[in-house]
């Protein structure tokens, strides 16, 4: 390496030679800290602790800038069990598994095929607009909500395939009315709102299903399909997990207004109104559901026997959530759902 | 092929007739879909609902890929599409479901490119981890001036990552489902975008730096700020942003410092040809489909563009820390300077032929004059 003596000649040379060398005293100066901030000033896309530079117009405009809309705890770490947990819908799905089904049971498998195929990429759509508009300071929760984007994109092509693998195709589409009753995963404006409903709700609930695949499953490749999706979509439950503990934290005055979006979210999954919840009563899901889990149209009865234990469990799994997330008082103060408390106690 | 609003009905099995919930839904448009509070009586009538049954897709030598699942119906690409609901393309339609959501991008030639669902799974099979499959450890102490200037270009590129990010999270939700293969495609590219930012920022502070200077930013805002169309945006992120990010890309492998560059950038110039690979199809068709005028409109607007790119390319920054890059040094940084102008000049070039490639008749005579002198500009490196 260059002594000092000779080093200072080499900037001498450069800069009479017509170099600035500007920026570079200046990123000597840089100390890159490990701080958050609490308030983003950075309306120019620049990276997180780079130097900004004055005059660049502000095209950023961010709207969500301040850590407490959107900050979670450890995303980091989630970030990167995104990356090393990626799968490919091609190759790692014993395709070769398929076998031909009774009628009943491929109609029922396709028709929640295509509820999947249907609904998954709305958790890509919407979270890719909220990263749009957040600032860059929060990387770290753009990064996770980039790998449920990539992941949600593979749900949906993992579902299609299935649906286009057996012979029974794509079937009818998902009539719900969404808006039926307010608070809607696509109308969303904030943040907090989207990830109460979205990531503690409405995929909470989706995960149990997941989980429960091997009780929805007829061969090797179903199955591989429906734990995989299961480990994605833990990932994206915990964005929202970590992101209320962080609220609970630092935004204790917004937890009355997360319990209202959580009001809106358990009438959604306790009626079906909205059809998010493909277990839930009067979806076009839930039948097929029956189907499969009961093991033909005609043992239906007793697949819905068993949907009821599903829902049992979803509400279970939900209630474990809301104690994790911090927001569980709920469950004791008369708040939540009755209809959900009922399946609780009675499971 | 004409619009695709309504589905398919079904029409492989004996037993077909339309659905009596569809017929019902029509009837009374006030009608109670699943999931609205009362519940229907079970009919199980969505049994006949498929309307390929007993067409199988299957797996070719890749697995099962989109292309495979491309079949009769199922891969039927709508030149516009009425559907403003999620309806994966080709189920059963159900009459009387409200629109969900108003995409803006709802034909074809507002989007498509033919090699989207290939690009989708390369992407997928070609899948990189920056903590994982960069051997961080060959990062060895370097000279002050070099690893800052080093610092400086990933600094650079990671902002062009996140600028990426900010572009395609804006028009993704605008697009139909229709057109889902480049839904996944982009949605692959906004996951690429996040590991293209992360490893370009731990670059820049594993090895003793600093971040170095935002961008200029005069074309990190046309990206932004585009909002007459996709394809607009498109030329503006892989006509001209994209060849520049991706020629940084090449001599930041050619002249890596260690194992750890050499790795990180070979790895994001596979995940740039993709894109650009993307952007390019989906510009050239759609400049095929719409003529003349539409072409020609791309070229007055990119002449405001490139003079904002002639504006933004006389900032001294990225090019000084390259400089000292190319040179190994401080010390060397007028010979580096002469390897920024062999860039320089490949870059436009490359723009130009690329514009061209597409359908927009760009030439020397027709460029800002500020970015055909660098075409111009005697080199006095090798090319
Ligand atoms: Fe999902
Ligand atoms: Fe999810």
């Amino acid at each position: 390496m260059a002594t000092v003596t000779e080093h200072q000649t080499y900037w001498e040379k450069a800069k009479d030679s017509g170099f600035d060398l500007g920026w570079l005293n200046q990123l000597k100066e840089n100390v890159v800290g490990q701080e958050v901030a609490e308030v983003s000033d950075n309306l120019t896309g620049r990276v997180e602790g780079s130097i900004p530079r004055p005059g660049v117009a502000q095209f950023g405009a961010y709207p969500f800038r301040t850590k407490k809309e959107v900050w979670g705890y450890n995303l980091r770490k989630l970030y990167e069990e995104f990356v090393t947990r990626q799968w490919s819908s091609a190759t790692d799905i014993p395709w070769e598994t398929l076998e031909e089904l009774p009628d009943d049971i491929e109609a029922a498998e396709c028709q929640l095929a295509t509820f999947f195929a249907q609904v998954e990429f709305v958790a890509a759509d919407v979270p890719g607009r909220f990263i749009s508009t957040m600032s860059p300071d929060y990387q770290e929760v753009r990064m996770a909500l980039l790998g449920q984007v990539m992941d949600e994109s593979r749900h949906l092509d993992v579902f299609r395939k299935r649906a286009l693998a057996n012979g029974g195709g794509l079937m009818r589409m998902i009539d719900s009315v969404t808006d039926v009753v307010g608070g809607s995963t696509d109308n969303a404006r904030e943040y907090t709102e989207l990830s109460t409903r979205m990531h503690i709700v409405g995929e909470g609930n989706v995960l149990t299903l997941f989980r429960l695949g091997e009780l929805m499953a007829y061969n090797e490749a179903e199955k591989a399909i429906y734990r995989r999706c299961a480990q994605d979509e833990a990932r994206h439950v915990a964005i929202g997990v970590l992101h209320a503990r962080y609220m609970k934290e630092c935004s204790p005055e917004r937890i009355e207004e997360m319990h209202s979006y959580l009001d809106e979210a358990e009438n959604r999954q306790s009626s079906g109104a909205g059809g998010e919840n493909p277990a839930a009563r009067n979806m076009l899901t839930s039948e097929a559901l029956a189907v499969l889990l009961g093991g033909g149209k005609d043992k239906a009865d007793e697949g819905q026997k068993i949907l009821m234990a599903v829902r049992q469990k979803q509400v279970k799994e939900y209630f474990q959530r809301l104690k994790s997330a911090g927001l569980d008082d709920r469950i004791t103060n008369g708040r939540v759902n009755p209809s959900l408390l009922e399946a609780y106690n009675s499971a | 092929m004409a619009s695709t609003g309504q589905g398919k009905k079904r029409t492989a099995r004996p037993a077909a007739k339309k659905s009596a919930r569809a017929v019902r839904a029509k009837k009374d448009s006030g009608g109670q879909p699943a999931g609205d509070a009362k519940p229907p009586a079970s009919t199980m009538d969505w049994m006949n609902d498929s309307p390929e049954w007993g067409m199988r897709a299957q797996p070719g030598k890749k697995g099962m890929t989109l292309d495979d699942i491309a079949i009769g119906s199922y891969g039927e690409i709508p030149d516009r599409s009425e559907e403003m609901t999620r309806m994966p393309r080709g189920a059963f339609h159900v009459p009387g479901v409200p629109r969900l959501e108003f995409y803006p991008l709802s034909k074809k030639v507002d989007l498509w490119a033919d090699n989207a669902a290939g690009l989708y799974e390369e992407a997928i099979q070609r899948r990189w981890m920056a903590h994982v499959d960069v051997p961080w450890g060959t990062l060895e102490p370097l000279p002050r001036d070099l690893e800052l200037s080093m610092c400086q270009l990933c600094t650079e590129l990671a902002q062009q990552a996140t600028i990426e990010t900010d572009s395609i999270g804006q028009w993704i939700g605008r697009m139909n489902y229709a057109y889902y293969e480049v839904k996944t495609f982009l949605a692959s590219e906004l996951y690429d975008s996040a590991r293209h930012y992360d490893v370009f920022r731990t670059r820049a502070l594993a090895n003793g730096g600093a971040l170095g200077m935002e961008s200029p930013g005069m074309i990190n805002r046309r990206i932004i700020e585009s909002r007459a169309g996709w394809t607009e945006t498109a030329v503006f992120m892989y006509l001209l942003r994209g060849p520049f990010t991706l020629m940084l890309y090449r001599y930041g492998e050619a002249y890596a410092l260690n194992a750890a560059e050499k790795r990180l950038f070979r790895l994001c110039i596979q995940d740039k040809a993709r894109h650009l690979a993307y952007g390019m199809a989906h510009a050239k068709y759609a400049i095929s489909e719409m003529g003349d005028d539409y072409a020609v409109g791309m070229l007055r607007m990119m002449s405001g563009v490139e003079r904002d790119m002639a504006t933004e390319m006389k900032d001294p920054v990225l090019w000084e820390a390259l400089a000292i890059i190319f040179g190994g040094g401080l010390e060397n940084i007028s010979s580096g300077m002469e390897v920024v102008e062999e860039l320089q000049k490949r870059y436009v070039n490359e723009y130009m032929a690329r514009m061209q490639w597409v359908g927009i008749d760009k030439t020397l005579d027709n460029l800002a004059p500020d970015l055909a002198a660098y075409v111009k500009q005697e080199s006095g490196a090798a090319s």
